[in-house]
């Protein structure tokens, strides 16, 4: 967190790549941008934090030409540009290359015919396709940036970090049209949250990737939700907090919590572990020997009010764990009792009306019901309870859903807008609303913060805790480690197939944590 | 507006922040969407009823078409003549509902009809028969639709397709080309030409499907999971819906109505003929369509189809009266049907856009 003495940087400091500023944008009554600025320094990852509602989603929309700013400039390798009309061929012209979440790449279709979308096909006589001089040029530019693939693989067989890959080597591929070095110098690349679709290791791999560009001289402005995966890749960081700048760290390593804390504008207790447990010795769910897919017999047990963790690589059988407890998937050998009860669900609808409820990792496509409205996502599960003799009782399904609302602290337009209209954070909430309101005995979570921001995940870490205070056994499957401290009171790993390893969350550093899972093989000769 | 003066960046720790600091969670610039103005909401609900009721009172004054439009007996023809196509659309909503389009209810309905009359004229099958006959035969066709669909993950659309394919090349084998109109059971033929308070008898039996359809699908937690299921059908699964087993049923309820379609149809008709149905399964599905910009515009529903239905084939007899040529209909059809989808599609672009 010190300016830097040596020249170089002292030179490349007093020329931003790209400077913006009295950014100030309304949206009606709301002011979403007031005044902010960004300065991003040449050839580094310039990471763009903040929480829902901060701004920074407007900022990079507003860079990228989609929204026109109501005052402020940009000042992109010695240009200055006004932002209230900054249009998105203004954005390219200046050097700007976006790669937003949704890649925008064509699943079915060769990395190649991707390519060629953006930049044209090479043609022969004004009509053939000279596919052989754009397979030799994809080929090039996949080599540069480390894709060992074939050009004509298509997208839909590459691995999730790859694809992330692909859209960046397209977005910054018309810097090898000219004779120029093929590092993508002299543009700046956008990311809007890269990773949040993607798995930890495959965030890891992409992320190496991004940080090498950057070494090379790449220009990158990176926003994210992860707050460790910022950590490991950014040089420097701005802060957003109700539309204005409220901090910019250069060359810095803040901590997790202190970039937080610039986010929130408080401490954050509320993300650190309760000392209290409010685990019981009642033993809820006894699972032994349980064995199908990756797992090859799994102990576990919970008690009622206890939370316990998953932890494990990807692969290690977190998600087929909590989908066989479900009912989604028969376990091929296992004993499992809730509540000293044999339980064997036959399907999932089996397993919820013995008590289990599980909220899966993928919201979007297993949990969302988008275009119904939120009062309908919330009565779903227990639809049979509004049915009498007159109908649907629509009034009664309404209240409730205004009532969960409220006590989940869920912010909508009310019980009738679209489930779709919602932040991610929010739409959790209803998501978690919508089991919790049946009290179960048994509460199932696969990565239940993905995609949330950070101050909707301190309201969850709460609402969870309340489930087990209320009796619920909680099982959280993460691969979050902030996230299993947090949250559990009790981590087990899963490896080899099996629940290797358990730990007690109280008193166990990240590090430690992170240490055990990346072990490949059981820690007992540490013993 | 301030010139970029490089400003130089807080080099330094958020502690500089803090006099900020003390502001709680907020999350200020979250606009929810949907936030409907209620008059807007209400017009687009009720736009197509506004309209259909608009031509109507037109064709009621008009002087190319006033004396014989507005009369009870060409309402009788309009409402008489459009059963079939009333009873498909319904049919279809189904499984349309849960993301599914049945292609075969057409023929379906086609296929009952030559069933009826084929069993009571050639075999002298008595007619409470017949009726179980053709309601039996259209659940076996929506069965075997389900089954296809739901538990060998057949196509819909294709699936649907061959099956009316199918069953159009068995109504031919069957009437040799032929129109069966001998031996047709005088009770059904009195049944269908009966009126009820002044209406059409077998409009009656239509009003009644109506409206345990629309009790089905909007009041009991059957048809709440449907739209669940059209919604997401992953989800639907996850949060312990049966989703295989409630698409088949709505399958082969959609069957069931197409087949009591049949009996209707050929109750009004009195003969039974070699077509394939097709021309009674596009407007049912321009209606069914129309019907999903109504009433609870972007979903499928039962009320806006019969709205829908009952818009198009006023319009049609208004514009023959006044002495249209008979491909109007078609084109009236077509262009209602564009219309329709292009107005709701930007009518949901506005309500989006508002957010």
């Amino acid at each position: 967190m010190t300016l830097l003495p040596d020249p170089v940087s002292a030179t490349t400091e007093s020329a931003p790549a790209l400077s913006v500023v009295g950014l100030t944008k309304r949206f009606g009554a709301t002011l979403a941008l007031d005044d902010a600025s960004l300065s991003v320094r040449p050839s580094t990852v310039h990471a763009l934090l903040g929480g829902n509602g901060s701004g920074k989603s407007t900022a990079i929309k507003v860079l990228a030409g989609v929204y026109e700013a109501d005052a402020g400039r940009v000042h992109i390798a010695g240009r200055d540009h006004d932002l209230t009309s900054f249009k998105a061929a203004d954005a390219r012209a200046a050097g700007l290359r976006f790669v937003h979440q949704d890649l925008g790449l064509f699943e079915g279709l060769s990395i190649a015919e991707n390519f060629a979308f953006d930049a044209g096909y090479p043609t022969r006589s004004g009509t053939a396709i000279r596919w052989s001089a754009l397979h030799a040029r994809v080929r090039e530019v996949l080599d540069d940036y480390e894709l060992d693939v074939d050009p004509r693989t298509p997208i839909n067989e590459l691995r999730p970090a790859d694809r992330t890959m692909v859209a960046i080597a397209r977005a910054l591929q018309d810097t090898r049209a000219g004779d120029g070095p093929a590092d993508g110098h002299g543009l700046i690349l956008v990311l809007d949250e890269p990773t949040a679709s993607l798995a930890q290791h495959e965030s890891a791999l992409l992320l190496g990737k991004i940080r090498r560009r950057a070494e090379l001289g790449q220009t990158v402005v990176m926003v994210s939700h992860r707050m460790t995966e910022v950590l490991s890749v950014a040089d420097d960081f701005t802060v957003f907090r109700d539309g204005r700048t409220v901090a910019t760290l250069v060359d810095a390593s803040p901590t997790e919590d202190e970039l937080v804390e610039l986010m929130a504008g408080r401490a954050v207790d509320a993300l650190r572990p309760v000392d209290a447990t409010q685990a019981t010795t009642r033993a809820r769910l006894v699972v032994q020997g349980l064995t199908g897919g990756p797992l090859r017999g799994v102990d576990l047990d919970a008690a009622q009010g206890e939370i316990v963790g998953v932890a494990g690589l990807v692969g290690s059988g977190r998600s087929t764990l909590l989908r066989m407890l479900f009912g989604d998937r028969r376990p091929d050998a296992g004993e499992v009792t809730l509540d000293g009860r044999p339980y064997r669900p036959r399907d999932v609808a089996d397993a919820i009306t013995a008590g289990v409820a599980y909220v899966p990792e993928d919201r979007a496509g297993e949990a969302a019901f988008p275009d119904l409205p939120v009062t309908d996502n919330l009565s779903v599960t227990r639809l049979r309870s509004y049915w009498g003799l007159r109908g649907m009782n629509r009034r009664r399904e309404k209240a409730t859903g205004g009532r969960l609302i409220e006590d989940f602290r869920v912010k909508s337009a009310g019980p009738a807008a679209l489930f779709s209209s919602m932040s991610g954070g929010n739409q959790q909430k209803v998501v978690l609303a919508r089991w919790l309101q049946r009290d179960p005995a048994l509460l199932l979570l696969d990565e239940p913060t993905q995609g949330v921001d950070v101050m909707s995940r301190v309201d969850i870490y709460a609402t969870i805790r309340e489930a087990a205070r209320r009796g619920s056994a909680v099982l959280v499957a993460s691969s979050d480690v902030s996230e299993l401290l947090a949250l559990c009171d009790r981590i087990v790993i899963l490896r080899e197939g099996r629940a290797d390893e358990e730990l007690a969350a109280d008193g166990l550093h990240p590090d430690v944590l992170t240490s055990k899972l990346l072990r490949s093989s059981s820690a007992q000769e540490e013993r | 507006m301030s010139v970029s003066t490089d400003k130089q960046p807080v080099p330094g720790a958020g502690a500089e922040t803090g006099p900020a600091a003390t502001t709680h969670t907020v999350e200020p610039a979250y606009v929810p969407a949907e936030q409907r103005i209620p008059l807007l909401g209400l017009a687009e609900r009720y736009a197509l009823l506004l309209l259909t009721a608009g031509i109507c009172l037109y064709f009621s004054v008009a002087p190319a078409s006033s004396d014989v439009f507005a009369s009870l007996s060409n309402v009788n023809v309009v409402l008489g003549g459009q059963t079939a196509v009333l009873m498909i659309a319904i049919a279809a909503v189904f499984p349309l509902v849960a993301g599914h389009i049945d292609f075969s209810l057409g023929a379906t309905t086609a296929a009952s009809m030559v069933l009826a009359a084929g069993l009571m004229s050639r075999h002298d099958v008595p007619l409470p028969v017949c009726v179980v006959a053709c309601l039996a035969f259209g659940a076996v066709v929506g069965l075997a639709n389900g089954v296809a669909v739901t538990a060998f993950g057949m196509n819909p659309f294709v699936t649907t397709l061959g099956v009316a394919t199918l069953l159009g090349g068995g109504i031919l084998w069957y009437t040799d080309g032929q129109t069966i109109f001998q031996g047709i059971s005088p009770d059904l033929r009195i049944f269908g030409s009966s009126t009820v308070a002044g209406l059409p008898q077998v409009t009656a039996v239509v009003a009644v499907v109506a409206l345990v359809a629309w009790y089905v699908l909007t009041h009991t937690p059957y048809g709440r999971s449907l739209y669940a299921i059209g919604s997401n059908h992953v989800a639907a699964r996850l949060v312990g819906l049966r989703v295989g087993r409630n698409v088949l049923l709505a399958f082969v309820i959609s069957g069931t109505i197409a087949g009591a379609a049949g009996v209707l149809q050929l109750s009004r008709t009195g003969s039974a003929t070699s077509d394939s149905g097709t021309a009674l399964l596009f407007p049912a599905l321009a209606a069914v369509f129309l019907g999903a910009t109504a009433i609870r515009p972007g979903f499928f529903n039962v009320v806006g189809t019969v709205i829908g239905a009952l818009f198009v084939s006023f319009s049609v007899s208004g514009l023959t009266i006044s002495g249209a040529d008979t491909w109007v209909s078609p084109v009236f059809n077509g262009v209602a049907l564009l219309v329709a989808v292009g107005l709701s599609t930007w009518l949901g672009a506005r309500r989006r856009a508002r957010g």
